[in-house]
């Protein structure tokens, strides 16, 4: 395989899922595939198979935390990692949220530019 | 980098015109808090709602390079946030952040100096012409038509326009001060480079040779000079008619024709392809048949009513992202409501406004194709990614179940990948991908698709095809590729084989996931057989002692023929042996329990000793034809030599010298038959 990877984006609002899906396949080539909700997510993650997560933590219904959960207590998902996106950027945000044990924290907003290089740095894909 | 780095600074700049209107609707919340807080009346709901939306307009506005917007909301997210009573003093901060911020959006996104101002997006007519005049006649009437024309008169500087500045249509003048030949180089290049480029050919010829001509190499219409400019405009836009009707379709279910006629009649010369239904309950159906890019549905239909067509869409992956607009008299809440809850992107009142309705659906269309164009193709290759050929592949498989035709599905994998790049580099590897795209792409169009499945695997799927077809079409691509040369990084040369595996619709499966499987088999096989062929599904390296063990066997004293034939047959997966004369092939072949036992029995006429016609004699007498099918080769073409090969029982019978696309295509049919 190369590296081409597959990215799932699971955010409930269109135009940041529009803007990552633009940013990770214009500058990255990676594969996007894209989730509105939390339950759409859940099902995608588990069909799809992604490489890896990206997350939003404001969501109506099922929120970031929650589908997170809902990831790891899956058999089928719980080795995918997760980034969570969100516009929380007090360190105590943060921290609580890398208590979940997901792999790292992106903040809103992004640089649709930048967004697949901090991927990887999260992920740790660039050694 | 930089070059990238503008194109997704341009796609987000286009994504932005279209987010505007949301982000904007977010900050007139803001503005009636803050007004509301400014009346003392603001209550805890109101707070909330107005701090949720900042909260997402920090999280969205940098992303689109508004970063102060996103400031600006941050701070007045933390202002709503909490309980703590707001005052005049807050009020009033809070209304000149929030006029700052509406006077932010309302300016153009603050784009980075390297993105390109926003493009003229009339069509763009390239005239290719050594005259003047005629140039200048054609830009005159282009222009009354709303299209942009840039004339060249050298076929250099048209090469070069092509290759940067791609046109939308172009108009090739032959009657040059170069010779035809040249012109007509062109258009074969310009089909190969940019298939998608559709180009008139303008001559003063009329020989049909030369209408064939042109047709041959790609060419989009041939218009015979003298003829008035008007005219050939005319034909520029039937042309560009084509091309904007094959991308877009609408399917309009209502019950009431009038309404059908008229958005025919509205949507038509827009260039958008109109399907209207008057029945909902054929709706599935046409909707599978026509595939639209986008859906109208009336909200109030007898037997079936459109939010429950628009449910059954939504609950189909397949047509899960296809806008969906409603139109209807009702406007109030709670049908608007109801629409909105069943899926649809968009609702439009009744009465028809013209206007209204055709920049809704325009607009709808161009999101969606813009977010599918960089959705739907590998960025690298640029043929379909796995999400786009999915949908196609599965479209493909109901048209095929629902008309009886045949489908096939290949899976292409180069081989010795991991080697390649080890020894050549990301970079080359790269190149070999986008190569194998390009040579793809152009063998396999119109009811084919192919695909970038992943890695450095590619999936052909072939409409109206059967496997035996398939495994024929892919090997000849891989003949072709066997003889590309890629050049590494120290400027290495070398070549580079595929396998690949061919499943056929619906023997060897009945849905997209078993097709794929059984092709994946036929591949893996292709694999582990030594690779650089192509083997269909059902394939079967050893058989059991009954079954022949080769599917072909030549016998023949000419080294050169024997090798040439013999890798074509393995390449297409076809078991060979060899065997140089006749005595040979009496001794393996004949007697009561023959030592090899093949389907088909290539048998040259001259061979060294005994030869063909006695070797068949032999053969006769063991009854040898019972299961095999003899073609005898011959460099004579007597009458009696032909008629005693049948009577002893050959199958049929091929003149030396012949060409090997003939020869294999006789062995295929004694194969099959």
């Amino acid at each position: 395989m190369g590296t081409i990877k597959r990215i799932l984006v699971i955010d409930d609002e269109d135009d940041i899922r529009e803007v990552a899906q633009v940013g990770l396949e214009m500058v990255a080539n990676w594969q996007v595939i894209t989730a509105s909700s939390g339950a759409e997510g859940l099902r995608k993650a588990k069909a799809e198979q992604p490489d890896a997560i990206l997350l939003d933590v404001m969501m109506p219904d099922l929120d970031g935390p929650t589908t997170f959960r809902k990831l790891q207590a899956e058999v089928t998902t719980q080795h995918i990692p997760v980034l969570l996106l969100t516009a929380k950027v007090q360190s105590a945000d943060r921290r609580q949220f890398a208590d979940l044990g997901v792999q790292g924290v992106i903040a809103k907003p992004f640089d649709p530019l930048k967004l697949s290089e901090e991927m990887i740095r999260l992920l740790g894909w660039d050694s | 980098m930089d070059d990238k780095s503008s194109q997704v600074r341009a796609a987000v700049a286009q994504l932005w015109e279209r987010s505007r209107g949301t982000m904007l609707s977010r900050v007139a919340v803001l503005e009636q808090a803050t007004l509301a807080l400014l009346a003392g009346v603001l209550d805890a709901a109101g707070r909330q709602h107005a701090e949720r939306e900042a909260h997402k307009l920090s999280g969205s506005l940098g992303t689109f390079g508004f970063a102060r917007g996103s400031r600006l909301a941050r701070e007045m997210e933390h202002l709503f946030q909490g309980g703590a009573p707001l005052g005049q003093a807050e009020a009033s901060h809070l209304s000149e952040l929030v006029g700052t911020l509406r006077q932010d959006l309302a300016g153009p996104a603050p784009a980075p100096p390297t993105a390109p101002v926003p493009e003229d997006k009339r069509p763009r007519l390239l005239v290719i012409s050594a005259e003047v005049q005629l140039a200048e006649q054609l830009a005159a009437e282009a222009q009354a038509r709303g299209l942009r024309t840039e004339s060249v008169t050298t076929l250099a500087t048209a090469r070069d326009i092509i290759a940067h500045a791609p046109p939308t249509v172009a108009v090739l003048d032959l009657s040059f001060a170069e010779s035809p030949d040249t012109g007509l180089s062109l258009l074969s290049e310009l089909a190969e480079r940019t298939p998608s480029l559709p180009t008139l050919v303008l001559t003063a010829s009329n020989a049909f040779v030369d209408r064939v001509e042109v047709a041959r190499r790609g060419g989009s219409g041939f218009l015979q000079r003298p003829l008035p400019p008007a005219q050939i405009l005319d034909a520029v836009c039937q042309c560009l008619g084509r091309l904007r009707a094959a991308e877009t379709s609408v399917l309009a279910v209502d019950d009431d024709p009038h309404v059908l006629a008229l958005l025919q009649a509205l949507l038509q010369p827009q260039g958008i392809r109109v399907t209207t239904l008057s029945d909902p309950l054929r709706f599935w159906e046409v909707l599978q048949e026509t595939s639209p890019d986008l859906l109208m549905l009336d909200v109030d239909m007898p037997s079936l009513n459109g939010i429950e067509l628009c449910r059954v869409v939504r609950n189909d992956p397949r047509w899960a992202e296809m806008p969906v607009l409603f139109l209807t008299a009702h406007t109030e809440s709670d049908t608007i409501h109801q629409v909105f809850a069943a899926g649809a992107d968009d609702f439009v009142g009744k009465p028809i406004v013209g206007p209204e309705l055709i920049t809704r659906i325009t607009n709808r269309l161009e999101r969606t194709r813009l977010l599918r164009t960089l959705a739907e193709t590998d960025a690298l290759t640029g043929v379909a990614n796995r999400r786009k050929s999915t949908q196609v592949l599965e479209h493909f498989l109901s048209l095929a179940s629902r008309r009886s035709q045949a489908f096939c599905l290949a899976v292409v994998d180069i081989d010795h990948f991991k080697r390649v790049n080890d020894q050549h580099g990301h970079a080359t590897v790269d190149a070999v991908l986008r190569r194998l795209g390009e040579v793809l792409q152009r063998s396999f169009r119109g009811e084919d698709i192919v695909a970038r499945w992943g890695g450095e695997e590619f999936l052909v799927g072939m409409y109206g095809m059967s496997r035996d077809d398939g495994v024929q079409r892919i090997a000849d691509l891989l003949e072709a590729w066997r003889q590309e040369e890629f050049d590494g990084p120290a400027n290495e040369r070398f070549h580079i084989t595929f396998s690949a595996g061919v499943a056929e619709y619906p023997t060897d499966g009945g849905d997209l996931q078993s097709l794929y499987r059984a092709a994946d088999r036929a591949l893996y096989q292709a694999k582990a057989a030594g690779r650089d062929r192509v083997l269909p599904a059902g394939w079967h390296a050893e058989q059991s002692q009954a079954e022949p063990q080769a599917d072909v066997v030549l016998v023949d004293d000419d080294e050169t023929l024997a090798a040439v034939l013999l890798q074509a047959m393995e390449t297409r997966g076809h078991r060979t042996r060899w065997l140089r004369d006749g005595q040979e092939a009496v001794a393996a072949l004949g007697g009561a329990t023959p030592r090899l036992k093949t389907r088909m029995l290539l048998l040259n006429v001259d061979l060294p000793g005994l030869d063909g016609l006695s070797v068949l004699r032999c053969l006769a007498q063991d009854d040898v034809a019972r299961h095999t099918r003899v073609i005898m080769l011959t460099g004579h073409t007597a009458e009696t030599e032909v008629a005693t090969a049948l009577e002893l029982g050959a199958f049929d019978y091929v003149a030396k010298p012949c060409s090997l696309p003939v020869l294999l295509q006789r062995v295929r049919r004694a194969l099959q038959g």
